[in-house]
Order: C-alpha cells, then structure tokens, then sequence
C-alpha cells in the first residue's frame, strides 16, 4: 500500500508559455481506487506519465511514493513501486509474445529463474487469460493486449498501478472484466491505482475518490462528494432516433459479395452481402476486436478480404488507386497517420488544393478552425498538439477533401464532450451540404443522433442492418 | 549452435572469403551451407530466391569484368562464387537462427549490454511495423491528392517521425517494465555455451585455414 504525494509540481511543455500543471498538490490515498478526470488535453497523461518516471521531474523530488522519491528506490524495486498502463494497447510491449514479455519484465526485477514460471502462471490465471500464454502480442485485439498489460503489472507486484484512458478503444465486456480485477487489486492485495479518464460513465460503483484536474491544478473530492457527482452526471446511451432500414429507393455505393474479413487464421467476419448506400450517415458498432477496422482497411484497398467489392458497379480491385483513393477516403483511427506536412497551415492548405475549395473557402476554414478552438494554433507543429487537438485537424483535413465515401473509424476518439459537440455539427453540415457518404465506427454514443440514418450492428460475425422498417 | 559463436564463425569466415581467391573454398562452402539449409527444413521458394537474386547481381557483374576489365577467368570465377557465399552463409545464419535466441546469447554469453542487444530485438520485430507504415502513409498520402513514390522525401520524412515516435513508446514501455539501464538482471532461459561450440567452431575455422593454404598452394 503506498502513498502518493505530489507537491507544488509544475510542469511547462518545452516551447509553451502557459504551465500544463501548475503548482498541483494532490495525494492520492495508499490502496484506493482513484478516478483522475478532466478535459482532453488537460494534463493527466502528462501527470501520470511523471509520477511513472517516464518524463523527468522538473523540479526533484516533487513526487514521493510514502515519502521516497523514485530516484531513491533502487533500480529493480521501481516496477514494484509503479508501473503504467498505456491508453494506445499495443505500444507496450518489447518482445514477440505473451510469455516473452512477462519472462523480460520479471528478469527486469532480478526473480529468481526458478520462481519465473510460477509468478507468470499465476498472474495470467489472476486476469483469466491463460490461454493467451503463447500468443503473439502483434496478434491480439487491443482488448487482450490490456488483460495482458495488467497481468504484467500483477506480475510485477506494482504498488501502484497508474492507467491512461486504458478503455479507450475497448469493448464493455473486456471494459468490465478489467475493472472487477482492478477493483480486486485495491481490495485484496492494497494496491493504489490512479485511472485517467475524461469520461465519468460506468465508474460510479467500482472507484473511491474522483481527482478533477482543471486549469492546471487537481481537487481530490471525498467519497461522499465523489458519489455526489457521479449521481449528478447521466451516462450516455446510444440514442437514434432517425435510424431505419435502408429502403429500397437508396442507391448503393458499396456493394460486397460474399464479403468476409480475417485477420491472419482468425475469421473476424463470415462472408456476407453487404450494401453501404450512398449520400447517407451509417453507423458501424459492434464489440471491440470485432474487425471493424480491419474491414474498413479493406475498403480503402489497405488490407485483404474475400469475395468482391464493388464501388459504384465496378470492381475495386478494376479501377486504378489513385482514382479510388479520392473516392473513397479514410480518416484513420490514429491521427498522426493522416498527416504529411509539419504545421496546422500547411496541411489545411494541402487539403484545400486537392480537396473542395469551392465549398471549403478560406473564410469557411478559418469559421471552422475558431470553432474547433485550433485558430490559435496555425502556425503550430502538428505533433505538438495535443491528441484531441490532432484528432479534430484530422477530421477537418479529411472533409475538407470531400470523397463520395469518407469512412471515419473512430472520429471522437479522446475529444471532451464540448469538442463531440462541435465535431458532430461540423460534419451533419458538411454531409447535409455536400451529400456526403459517411460510415462511421464510433465507441463514442453521445451527439451522433442527429447525423445517423442507418446504422449496422456487428455481432456473432455478422453485419445486420438496425431500426424498423421505413 | 550456440548464436552468439555461430554468428561470429559467420562473419570470420566470410571476412576471409574477401581477401582469399580460392574458389575451390567458396564452392565447398556453398555446398556446405546448401546442405545444412535444406537438413534444417528451409523452404525452395526461399532457397530459390537465396539462388535468384546473387545470380543475377554476380552475372551481371562477371558480364561488365569481361567485357570492359582485364581480369582473368580465375579472378570472374572467384567473384562469381564469392557473392553465393555471402548470401548463401548469410542465409544460412538467419534461417536457423531465432532472434530471441540471438538476443539473449549476446546478452549472456558475449556480455553486451542489455540496452544493446534488446535494442537489436526491437529493431527486427520493427521490420513488419514499417512495412505495414509505408503502406499506411502512401494511402494516406493518395486520399490527400498526393502521390509519394520511393524516392518522395516526405514519405522518408513519415518513416523517421514514426521510427522516432517508436523508439520513444519503445523506451517508455521498457522503463514501465522495469527495465533499467546498467541495471543487473536474471535470466528466465539460460543459452548454453558448452565445449561442444567451441569444439565446432574452432573446427569449422581450421577446415577453411586447411583449404585456404591448399589452395593458395
């Protein structure tokens, strides 16, 4: 059970001029379940990731762990002291497989080789993931690679387990299992775990304090605050009210044929029929893992699939790349993917000279940028900005090129609620002026109401089309 | 074998290749590896293509020497041979070799520093990760109006930011799972070093000395 203080910390990102936290004194209570929240872009990855280690402090000794900074830990004990679950999954790893992983942490901590296979069993057996041992890390879903993560981390023994937005991308059901564990951590073994998240949804039960960092500085609320608030907020819930089966007046725009997806021996989806139809906004959900990526990889040529697919008729296997990448764009679930030059500027402008400049004017850009809160960030590197701030450029490069099929794969990813606000109305305009086809694959439930007019459920391998009948 | 010592007759041995014109050696070396290539089960389409690729590079080779050089037929011979060494040795080594294995004999038995040899591992398990990233960010680019071929800086400009945006997520998730630089560490496998490698390796190595002097009678 260890302690957490943090006192007058203030940390600047090189080339700010406004601290992201600001002389920020909190303490984080030994063997309880603390709930860090705040806007995207606020501070709490870069909070979390300094009392990890893994950015220097900038002033010594300003995060102490029952009194001990961890420069004053040794070397082998720090794991054991903190340890980290990324929000990206796969970007955790250094080896090839599960069992390699765990072997390469525990050789970390100097175990004894005798006592290695022990401690891997057990903490595999204590997420329920023994049959994951021999697996490639490359080949799991993002959700297996966080039961993983956390086994290394009960592995480990850290006394301190820190979280960033580790359901990001994840499934309520694996979402759920990892809580329980978590939970069971605090309880059983008195670990102290601080979760960021931006999203107060589905926390109300499992965790004992909420952490509010706002403007630079953390308030730690009481149980009896904590629940006050979470019975003050409403969870969202996937409302839509347009949706309805497609009738038979659409025009379709994407037509598979016995379509199916695998991802190396594993089928994700069993061939199928599937129409995608023009100038409308579908909805793709489904649990995460499902394959909903890889076959959006699949429409834009990017990954393998069986059967045919045909874009307006034709065979998209017929028609030449360049042509259908123009058509049928996609704005990828990572950011930085999207981008090719350096500044906000010069991508916008890369945009608008391939894109639709008619309907995309300068003023309409600039209206835009001012709404999505980055006019103040033109002249600013890309990948400096923040992961919310990246994701809305992201989203505004992409409609700014206008294909006849853009296929969003998780577009509110990591944006506050003010930001999905925005985002939503910026592209029900844009799809409603321009007749855009729009297919989306959102975690994010709340403000698609508006927009979407079909919606496709992902289940037991199979795309099914939702809502009653016109 | 044990990796560390294989990977270092490898390269003694083809660094002697380089300087020696002995092609009755590289001829008995390729067979060699030939042999023990298809004793460890790798595939024809792989042996074709470790066949295919030299031959064309040291024909093309030969072709130009004879044509415009003075050499003589023993000197395009040994040229000719010299090329199937390096890539059938190479080839050799790499499919018989687990890079894990490689890594953790470097670690214990050559004592490089951990930060090397895990540095060597990431850097292979990379490969894929940058292939499937070329083709993302000329996808990318494409959707964009833009097409960027091989020689197109931006897409090298790409590749660097996200080898550099790796290296860091890389290090990070070291650090978050304990390791340390210049920090002691166990080992959960041992690579055994036992007088059987010695034994081969100084053997392999006396062999080609053998056939080395006949040669250069």
């Amino acid at each position: 059970m260890a302690t957490v203080t943090v006192n007058s910390l203030t940390f600047t990102y090189p080339q700010r001029q406004r601290p992201v936290l600001d002389d920020l004194a909190v303490t984080f209570p030994g063997g309880k379940f603390s709930l860090l929240t705040g806007v995207s872009g606020g501070g709490k990855s870069t909070l979390l990731r300094l009392i990890a280690g893994l950015t220097p402090l900038p002033t010594p000794n300003t995060i102490t762990f029952d009194g001990n900074p961890l420069s004053a830990i040794a070397p082998g004990k720090r794991a054991a002291t903190v340890a980290m679950l990324f929000q990206e999954p796969s970007t955790q790893f250094t080896m090839d497989t599960v069992v390699n992983e765990l072997r390469f942490a525990l050789e970390n901590q100097r175990v004894d080789p005798a006592a290695i296979p022990g401690k891997i069993d057990a903490a595999l057996a204590f997420i329920g993931i023994t049959n994951l041992k021999d697996r490639s890390l490359m080949a799991l879903s993002g959700g297996e690679q966080q039961k993983v993560a956390l086994a290394i981390i009960v592995a480990m023994d850290s006394d301190v387990i820190l979280l960033d937005e580790p359901f990001a991308s994840i499934d309520p059901p694996t979402r759920l299992t990892l809580l329980q564990k978590l939970v069971a951590l605090c309880t059983q073994r008195g670990k102290t775990i601080i979760l960021a998240d931006h999203d107060l949804s589905g926390y109300d039960e499992w965790v004992d304090h909420l952490a509010v960092l706002d403007t630079g500085k953390v308030t730690l609320l009481s149980t009896e605050q904590t629940q006050q608030r979470f019975a003050a907020f409403t969870p969202e819930q996937l409302r839509l009210t347009h949706v309805t089966q497609p009738s038979s007046a659409l025009t379709v725009s994407l037509q598979g044929s016995q379509l199916g997806i695998a991802q190396g021996k594993r089928q994700l989806i069993q061939p199928q029929d599937l129409s995608f139809f023009a100038h409308r906004a579908t909805l793709i959900t489904g649990p995460n893992g499902s394959g909903k990526s890889t076959l959006f990889r699949a429409l834009v040529r990017l990954g393998k699939y069986q059967g045919t697919l045909t874009y307006d008729g034709t065979n998209i296997q017929k028609l030449s790349r360049k042509r259908y990448a123009r058509e049928v764009g996609l704005m990828f679930q990572s950011a930085t993917a999207q981008f090719l030059n350096v500044t906000v500027t010069e991508e916008l402008d890369l945009s608008r000279r391939f894109g639709n400049a008619d309907y995309f004017t300068a003023e309409r850009v600039q209206d835009l940028l001012t709404q999505l809160n980055l006019a103040d960030h033109a002249e600013q590197v890309i990948y400096s900005l923040s992961s919310g701030q990246q994701k809305k450029l992201q989203l505004l490069c992409m409609l700014i090129m206008a294909p006849d099929v853009l296929l969003l794969d998780e577009p509110l990813k990591g944006l506050d609620f003010a930001s999905i606000q925005v985002v939503m109305q910026i592209l029900t305009t844009a799809q409603r002026d321009l007749k855009l086809t729009l297919i989306m694959v959102s975690h994010q439930l709340s403000g698609l109401d508006d927009l979407i007019t079909l919606h496709l459920h992902l289940d037991q391998q199979h795309l099914t089309y939702e809502g009653a009948a016109e | 074998m044990n990796p560390s010592l294989k990977l270092a007759l490898t390269v003694f041995i083809a660094l002697e290749v380089s300087f020696a014109q002995v092609w009755t050696v590289n001829v008995a070396l390729i067979v060699v590896s030939l042999i023990l290539m298809l004793i460890n089960h790798v595939s024809f389409k792989r042996l074709l293509y470790l066949t295919l690729v030299p031959l064309f590079f040291s024909s093309t080779l030969v072709w130009s020497l004879s044509l415009r050089g003075s050499a003589s037929p023993h000197f395009l011979l040994v040229i000719f041979t010299r090329l199937f060494v390096y890539v059938y040795m190479g080839g050799l080594f790499t499919q018989t070799t687990d890079p894990l294995m490689l890594t953790r004999s470097l670690e214990q038995n050559a004592k490089l520093p951990a930060k090397f040899a895990y540095g060597f591992l990431a850097a292979f398990n990379l490969m894929p990760k940058i292939k499937a990233e070329v083709a993302t960010i000329k996808a990318a680019a494409m959707m964009r109006g833009q097409i960027l071929h091989f020689w197109s800086p931006q897409l090298y400009f790409k590749v660097i930011l996200a080898a550099m945006n790796w290296s860091d997520q890389l290090a990070a998730a070291m650090t978050s799972h304990g390791f340390v630089e210049g920090a002691p560490r166990t080992h959960a496998l041992t690579i055994p070093l036992v007088a059987r490698d010695w034994w081969f390796f100084g053997g392999a190595l006396l062999l080609v000395q053998v056939g080395l002097f006949s040669g250069l009678r």
